[in-house]
Parts: C-alpha cells; sequence; structure tokens
C-alpha cells in the first residue's frame, strides 16, 4: 500500500519521454502443432545488437484488448548478438498483437504487430 | 505473483472502469453501447498528454476524464431525447463515429528524434510513461486497485444517498420522477458525463499498461463486454459489473480449458442470465437479501 503510493507521488514528477528506444524485429516458424510457433526475436538500439535483456515475450488479440492473453513466456538468448528465442502457443491464427516486455539493463515494452497462419507470421505494421 | 496473473488481474481491474461506465447509466435507465468510444478518448488523450507534451500521468489522467467528460455530454444531448433501443442505436453510432476518428487522427511529434503520437490506422506507439518512471507491474496494479477501490467507494456512497435512490427512481419510472419534480434531463446528463469520465479514466490507465494503442481496441466487441459485464454482474450494485468482468476475465480467460471457446460461453452466459436473471447476479432483490443477512 505504501509502495503504490510512492508510485502514485513518483507519476506526478515529469520525465524526458523516449530516450533511446530499443527496436525488436520477430521472425516466427510453425511446429507443426496446432497454433505453436518458434520465434526469434531480434533486439537492437542505436542500430546495435541489444544483448543481456530480460525478454517476456506474451500477446494479445488487437480487436479484443485485455481478453485472449496469451500467458507470456520468458525467451532466451539465442545464437546471435541481440537474439532472443521464444515458443509461442497462441489460440487461433489471425493478428496477434505480440507484447516484448523488457527488463534488466532495458525497461521497456515493444509492441509488434504479425499475421500467423499455418506456417509462420508476417509483420502486419511497418 | 507471476507475470500472467498480475496481467489477468490488470485487465480485470481496466475493464472494471468501462464497465462500471455502463452500469452507472444502466442504473438511469440507459443502455450504451458506445462507452467504448470515451475508452478510447481517454486512451488518446492521457497517451498524447504525456507521450508527446511530457505530462504527468496523474494530470493526462485528469484532463482526459475532462474530455472523456465533455465527450459523452455532447453525444447524450441529442440523444438522451431517445428511449431504449433507439438510445442503444445512437450510443452505437457515436462511437462507431468516434473509431472512425481515431483512423483519421494523425498527431505526429518528433521526440528525441523520433516521430512519435498517433499515426491513424497504424496506431500510437511509445505511451512509455510508466516505463520511463520505473514502475514495476505489480505496482501498476495497485495503482490500478486503488482508483478502482476510490470508484467504487464513491458508487457505493452515491448508491445510498438521496441522488442514489434518484437515479434509481429516474431509471424505473423517469415520468414518475419528472412527477414529484426531479429534472429528469439534468441529472441524466450529470450521469453520462460522470460516465464518460469513469470511462476515459479507464482508457487513459489501458493506454499507459500498454504502452500502445490503435482505433480497433476501442470498436463494437469492447462497448458489448462492458454492457454484458454490468447485466452479468448485476444491476443491484456496483459489485454486481466487478463480478461480471470477475467471471469473464478471471474465470474464462485465465482458465485453458476455455481459450479459444471463451466468447462462446460468455455468449451463451450472457443469453442464459438474459433470460433467468434479467438484471443479472447481484439484482436488487439478491442485494436486498445480503444486506439483510449480513449486515
Amino acid at each position: 500500500m505504501a509502495k503504490t503510493a510512492l508510485c502514485l507521488i513518483f507519476l506526478a514528477i515529469p520525465l524526458p519521454a523516449h530516450a533511446q528506444t530499443p527496436k525488436a524485429q520477430m521472425q516466427c516458424r510453425a511446429t507443426g502443432e496446432d497454433f505453436v510457433y518458434d520465434c526469434v526475436v531480434a533486439l537492437t538500439r542505436r542500430g546495435k545488437p541489444l544483448d543481456g535483456v530480460e525478454v517476456t515475450v506474451g500477446a494479445d488479440m488487437p480487436s479484443m484488448p485485455m481478453a485472449h492473453q496469451v500467458r507470456p513466456q520468458k525467451a532466451r538468448p539465442g545464437t546471435k548478438p541481440g537474439e532472443y528465442r521464444v515458443r509461442l502457443d497462441l489460440e487461433m491464427l489471425g493478428e496477434w498483437a505480440v507484447k516484448l516486455r523488457l527488463a534488466g539493463p532495458v525497461r521497456d515494452q515493444l509492441i509488434l504487430h504479425y499475421e500467423f497462419d499455418s506456417k509462420g507470421a508476417a509483420p502486419t505494421r511497418k | 505473483m507471476d507475470a500472467y496473473a498480475i496481467g489477468v488481474l490488470t485487465n480485470i481491474g481496466l475493464f472494471s472502469f468501462v464497465a462500471l461506465s455502463a452500469y452507472l447509466l444502466l442504473i438511469a435507465g440507459e443502455m450504451s453501447f458506445g462507452q467504448q468510444a470515451f475508452f478510447g478518448v481517454g486512451a488518446y488523450a492521457g497517451g498524447i498528454l504525456t507521450a508527446l507534451y511530457g505530462w504527468p500521468l496523474p494530470l493526462a489522467a485528469l484532463a482526459a476524464m475532462a474530455l472523456g467528460a465533455l465527450a459523452q455530454l455532447l453525444v447524450a444531448l441529442p440523444t438522451l431525447r431517445l428511449r431504449g433501443l433507439y438510445f442503444a442505436m445512437a450510443t452505437l453510432a457515436a462511437a462507431e463515429m468516434a473509431r472512425i476518428l481515431f483512423e483519421l487522427l494523425r498527431w505526429r511529434r518528433s521526440i528525441d528524434g523520433e516521430l512519435a503520437g498517433p499515426d491513424g490506422t497504424q496506431g500510437f506507439r511509445g505511451i512509455r510513461w510508466v516505463f520511463e518512471h520505473g514502475i514495476e507491474p505489480m505496482h501498476y496494479l495497485g495503482i490500478v486497485g486503488v482508483l478502482l477501490a476510490l470508484v467504487v467507494g464513491l458508487f457505493l456512497f452515491v448508491e445510498r444517498s438521496k441522488l442514489g435512490a434518484t437515479l434509481r427512481g429516474i431509471g424505473q419510472d423517469p415520468e414518475l420522477a419528472a412527477a414529484v419534480g426531479i429534472d429528469v434531463q439534468c441529472v441524466k446528463l450529470g450521469v453520462a458525463a460522470a460516465a464518460g469520465a469513469l470511462a476515459a479514466l479507464g482508457g487513459v490507465l489501458y493506454a499507459h499498461h500498454n504502452t500502445y494503442i490503435e482505433p480497433r481496441n476501442f470498436d463494437i466487441m469492447l462497448g458489448v463486454h462492458s454492457l454484458a459485464y454490468a447485466l452479468i454482474g448485476g444491476l443491484g450494485t456496483a459489485f454486481g459489473p466487478l463480478l461480471g468482468v470477475l467471471l469473464d476475465i478471471g474465470v474464462l480467460e485465465s482458465t485453458r480449458f476455455f481459450q479459444g471457446y471463451r466468447m462462446i460461453v460468455f455468449g451463451g452466459l450472457v443469453a442464459v442470465l438474459l433470460v433467468f436473471r434479467p438484471r443479472g447476479l447481484l439484482d436488487e432483490r439478491t442485494v436486498r437479501w445480503l444486506r439483510q443477512r449480513f449486515a
């Protein structure tokens, strides 16, 4: 309760926005199991690979926000710098807003829009 | 508590604001399918003020609530003379107009060399106030919970006051209420403004929780759900809409068995309840019975 009250007070302090926003790209391929995909996330900041970040990946359907939430999964580091691997278990095919929650040296949340089909996923937004 | 549980509980809290906003109009006798529009007004206004102009979130929330109240007042002024289904259709049309306006809204500014702000159908990214202030998900859940508790407390206070009796009187028989000297139109406009502000508060909190919003977030599905939560949970108390949200998001959404089929189960639940308990699980009679038993 005290922490929540402190947060409310802290929220009133203005801070500069958008400092060194990380960027993310994702590639997914279907595993053969219904709606399950193996995904590789590439994180960069100022054009350089972003390593050592704790990445948690969830997903939401844009047409029904706050419902159809996919249980967030922790991504494990991949083989290349700035690469993270995660398995996504969705509820259905279609467009999903994939949420990347970054913790550790960088705290942020990135939203990527992908259309998932029987083979893999393709981005739907620029 | 794991990230998933925190996410589900935060979503329950955020949905509750828009459900309570629909409930407020329902007890005053009006069925709105358009509360998602004011949720969207709050989300966009709050996001623009914090992300583009560096406003503190509490100030942005207050401004967004004022804008939400004003927007709902503007919709209510011409539509409150309509009744029943006609009012419901008018609110739905107004909400769709608002969604199309969000699709046309482009308000971009360069922040630290990057363009930010609403970009029509591409959405509005980078509403990062919560992250920039180091607010952990658990603490954000606490903030949502405290604000929701304040709102529910205010509802309970009003429901036990003369104003609460006036609202229910207007909801049950507006002609009779007018006959005893109540300015029905004036009270309903006040209720509409309060409902708009409440939905907008939920919208601001949603935008800052999600960091991204887009016009599709505020389509008819959200409006139908917010109304259904109030109708499922019950119109006897402000805890009713919360029970409705808890049943849908808490039980159906978080139970793996229902996922994918949730909307079918939810639709069936609404249909069955409307037949057997038209004023919801916690209707006026049940609330009276509970008060007599436990008070």
